[in-house]
């Protein structure tokens, strides 16, 4: 009970103090939301727009900070996340909730699929080690995890999207294509979302193989693996509830941390697919001093992060009785 | 295991097989139908508030309409639009429109000069609309039938294109409604266009035909799709695929990109403003014309265009005019004054008095001519046409060091006059050279040092100078404003406020395979490019089928 309640507090301290970071940083940046935006009109625009760019924005300079950090903190407090400026005048929790979808459904099953692919491999790799599967695939995956992320995707467009026609090189959708819960949307949607699940998963493997393959080899020469193969177990058993579970303890915190910074999007993947997603929005709040755009989407991944490892610090507790509290 | 795990790669590399093999979208939007690709960075948030200045691009030109077009490449020629007429009377201080009979909203309604009435006065009531400061000129707005009066404060012909040419005109019926106008997201518009707004998600807009248009048997095409893109590479990838037929972006290697794929793609880059190089007039050093008359000649123009743009961008010259979109307003004498010559650059600064000492020039009180110049590190093409003015610089021995900052940054220096100096094309320039000379050298647009000032950053003030601005205003005589553009070259020459580098362009791309009917240069009908509202809705209107004779 007292870990619960322990890690409960960790969890109210560290989210306090990232809401207040999140309110003060954005604060120290130059400019204001109205230049950005005359700069984003190509010049099309009356000069003296500004200040009816400042009037409708609603930028309010002389607004003490003491003040505006506790009319955020009310905000916050009643999921009230106000109006993007980048997107003015929709708020910021419809435009926030139009782009998750796209993000939790490619970055989420990418990163759960690389996790439990990665954690495999790697242990199999350990468990036969020497073996074929041990010699092919970590070495591979290690390297094309080295390779930077856009140049594989864009050679990935190249070969599959633009030489062979196989799928689509960009968005999330065909643009003909109507938005509905249809097979024919469905399945447009999931043919433009290979090649960007693919890259991730390629880049992204690596890591996983690699820790939980050295981690299953630490185990391995354990003492009490020894035991148990001298008791005579099954070596499924062996690989599965002694190896295994022991060797993936690390890779959880891990996993843990990636999935809750999944709700951070993939920039670049958005960004070379021109996929949606809330990574572009991220870095075009970050652009245009949208900052409440920007509020909501930090305090998302601060706490999914939180979350997550609150969740793992569960997970370990219940796999490994050793990190318990004595009492 | 291992047959476990061999067995769950089959099974992968099947699912991906049948993805693979799944159906390739084979409508590509039929011959009726046009697809842009103009990379806006965003996706889009469904709002087409004609007023919002981040989505007007959206609808104003299709979906909303303007009294009166004025095109942009043809030195402001003016087609009726909304306005089946128009009138300067008052010694230029009074306009008098007439409104075309027969225009119907899209909901059935006809527009009546009441509607046009109401959307000024709405702009007048919400500052927050009133893009274009029309109000800051207007002094009153009246109807008499099918007439509206606009009566200016004072003399206020080139605000003829702000009033008549830039403000979309809004249903009174549907808008008077609207409690706060500013915050009015406007997800269905209404609108007297040759389009309407179909259906929209983040990703996609799609216009479909307005059957009951104005204009007659326009237009011709159906559907319009107007997809997002947040960065260059997918957006160009479309044009040169052949998906999307109409682009507003930058290529790089246009040639082996973009026109070798098909011989049905083309481009314009038609020139409408200058890139110049921004010079801080209050800096204690730079207040000497000599250095900025020593820099313009220094700079190779022809080069920094070749190398820096691809060549997409033309050389300017130092009277600030376009060319060629605006020649005719050109002093020809004047425009070879500062032609590449470093020679004459080393005499300028040696005749005032600076001496080279190693490789730099310096003051006679011993401080070197260097200097730091703000550029948008994200603006690859910026970043280059800058690299190689600092060495034709370098070469006559004055330094400047590149600040490649995030435009934000950028920005917020600019305006507030924290700079030494300043590549910058931001300057929304106008349908004449004046608009881009008014722009630059009105002391009304300058304000003090840390004080954002609306267009003159470099802070160039002269009364004389002023007196010419104000003259052109109350003249609609085309002799006359020559004349007077003409002197204003001859201010940009005699005292270099700032230099014009290169020019910068409409980007333009468009297939021939399925339509015609595109802006060319023999036939710049509006200014072509999809972001530039409201000649986007011109252009569509514009286009054929090919079928179609």
């Amino acid at each position: 009970m007292r870990f619960v309640l322990r890690r409960l507090g960790f969890f109210v301290v560290t989210l306090w103090a990232a809401i207040t970071l999140n309110f003060l940083i954005p604060r120290l940046m130059p400019g204001n939301a109205a230049l950005s935006m005359m700069s984003r009109y190509k010049g099309h625009i009356n000069p003296n727009a500004m200040h009816a760019l400042e009037v409708a924005f609603g930028i309010k300079t002389h607004e003490s900070l003491v003040h505006a950090y506790f009319t955020y903190i009310g905000n916050i407090a009643r999921l009230h996340f106000g109006i993007s400026l980048t997107f003015f005048p929709d708020t910021v929790t419809h435009q926030v909730l139009q782009a998750l979808p796209w993000t939790l459904a490619l970055v989420g099953t990418t990163t759960i699929l690389a996790f439990i692919l990665g954690t495999l491999i790697g242990l199999v790799a350990a468990w036969r080690r020497g073996g074929v599967l041990d010699g092919v695939l970590p070495p591979i995956f290690v390297i094309t995890s080295a390779f930077p992320y856009f140049w594989l995707a864009l050679l990935a467009i190249w070969l599959f999207s633009i030489k062979l026609g196989w799928f689509a090189e960009s968005g999330g959708y065909d643009v003909t294509t109507t938005v509905a819960w249809s097979w024919a949307f469905v399945s447009d949607a999931f043919r433009h979302s290979v090649l960007p699940a693919v890259t991730i998963l390629v880049t992204s493997i690596g890591g996983w193989i690699l820790t939980m393959r050295n981690n299953t080899i630490t185990v391995l020469a354990e003492d009490y693996v020894r035991m148990a193969r001298a008791k005579g177990l099954s070596p499924w058993r062996i690989m599965w509830h002694y190896a295994g579970r022991n060797a993936i303890l690390p890779n959880l915190t891990g996993f843990a941390m990636s999935l809750g910074f999944v709700v951070s999007g993939a920039i670049l993947v958005e960004f070379v697919f021109n996929y949606p997603g809330v990574g572009w929005m991220f870095l075009q709040s970050v652009e245009n001093q949208d900052y409440a755009l920007m509020q909501a989407l930090f305090l998302m991944i601060t706490v999914a992060v939180l979350i997550a490892i609150l969740a793992a610090d569960g997970a370990t507790a219940i796999l490994d009785p050793r990190t318990r509290d004595r009492s | 295991m291992k047959r476990l795990m061999t067995l769950a790669l089959v099974v992968c590399l099947a699912a991906t097989a049948s993805a693979c093999g799944g159906s390739k979208s084979s409508k590509s939007g039929g011959k009726t139908a046009v697809t842009i690709s103009n990379e806006q960075g965003t996706t889009w948030s469904c709002g087409f508030n004609p007023f919002n200045s981040d989505v007007n691009f959206l609808s104003f030109g299709t979906v909303y309409e303007e009294l009166t077009f004025v095109n942009g490449l043809k030195s402001g020629q003016t087609t009726d639009w909304l306005a089946s007429s128009y009138a300067w009377s008052n010694s230029n201080k009074t306009l008098t429109v007439t409104i075309r009979p027969g225009v119907k909203w899209s909901d059935g309604k006809p527009l009546t000069a009441g509607d046009v009435l109401f959307t000024f006065n709405l702009l007048k009531k919400n500052e927050g609309l009133d893009l274009n400061a029309a109000w800051s000129v207007l002094k009153d707005v009246t109807r008499n039938g099918n007439k509206i009066t606009f009566d200016f404060k004072g003399s206020a012909v080139p605000y003829f294109y702000y009033i008549a040419a830039q403000t979309p005109i809004v249903p009174e019926h549907i808008w008077s409604t609207i409690k706060n106008p500013v915050t009015y997201k406007d997800t269905h518009p209404v609108g007297t266009g040759p389009f309407k707004m179909a259906s929209c998600s983040p990703q996609v807009i799609k216009y479909t035909k307005n059957a009951g248009y104005w204009q007659k048997g326009k237009p011709t095409i159906e559907t319009v799709y107007y997809p997002a893109f947040t960065s260059n590479d997918p957006a160009n990838q479309q044009l040169a695929s052949g998906k999307a037929q109409w682009g507003s972006q930058f290529i790089p290697n246009i040639k082996s990109y973009y026109v070798s794929k098909s011989a049905d793609n083309h481009y314009w880059f038609p020139p409408t403003v200058n890139v110049s190089i921004f010079i801080n007039l209050q800096d204690p050093i730079l207040k000497d014309v000599a250095v900025r008359k020593a820099m313009a000649y220094a700079i190779d123009r022809k080069k920094v265009s070749e190398i820096g743009e691809y060549g997409y961008e033309p050389p300017s010259n130092q009277t600030g005019i376009v060319t060629p979109t605006f020649s005719s307003w050109l002093d020809p004498k004047l425009a070879h004054v500062f032609d590449y010559n470093p020679q004459k650059a080393i005499q300028t600064l040696q005749a005032a008095g600076y001496k080279k000492k190693g490789n730099l020039f310096y003051t006679p009180e011993g401080k070197p001519l260097s200097f730091r110049i703000l550029n948008i590190g994200g603006y690859s093409d910026w970043v280059a046409s800058v690299q190689v003015i600092q060495k034709q610089l370098a070469a006559v021995g004055i330094k400047i060091t590149p600040e490649n900052l995030s435009s934000t940054t950028y920005d917020a220096d600019n305006y507030n006059g924290k700079f030494q100096l300043s590549y910058n094309g931001n300057e929304s320039g106008g349908p004449a050279p004046y608009y881009e000379l008014r722009q630059v050298l009105y002391s009304k647009n300058s304000a003090p040092i840390g004080k954002p000032a609306a267009t003159n950053w470099e802070r160039y003030e002269n009364p004389a100078t002023d007196r010419l601005i104000e003259q052109y205003a109350s003249t609609a005589d085309p002799a006359t404003q020559h004349g007077i553009v003409r002197k204003l070259e001859q201010v940009m020459v005699n005292e270099v406020p700032v230099i014009p580098v290169t020019e910068g362009v409409d980007w333009y791309q468009y297939n021939t395979r399925d339509l015609k009917g595109w802006v060319t240069p023999d036939n710049p009908y509006a200014q072509p490019a999809a972001y530039v509202n409201p000649d986007w809705g011109v252009v569509l209107l514009n286009l054929k089928p090919k079928s179609a004779s």
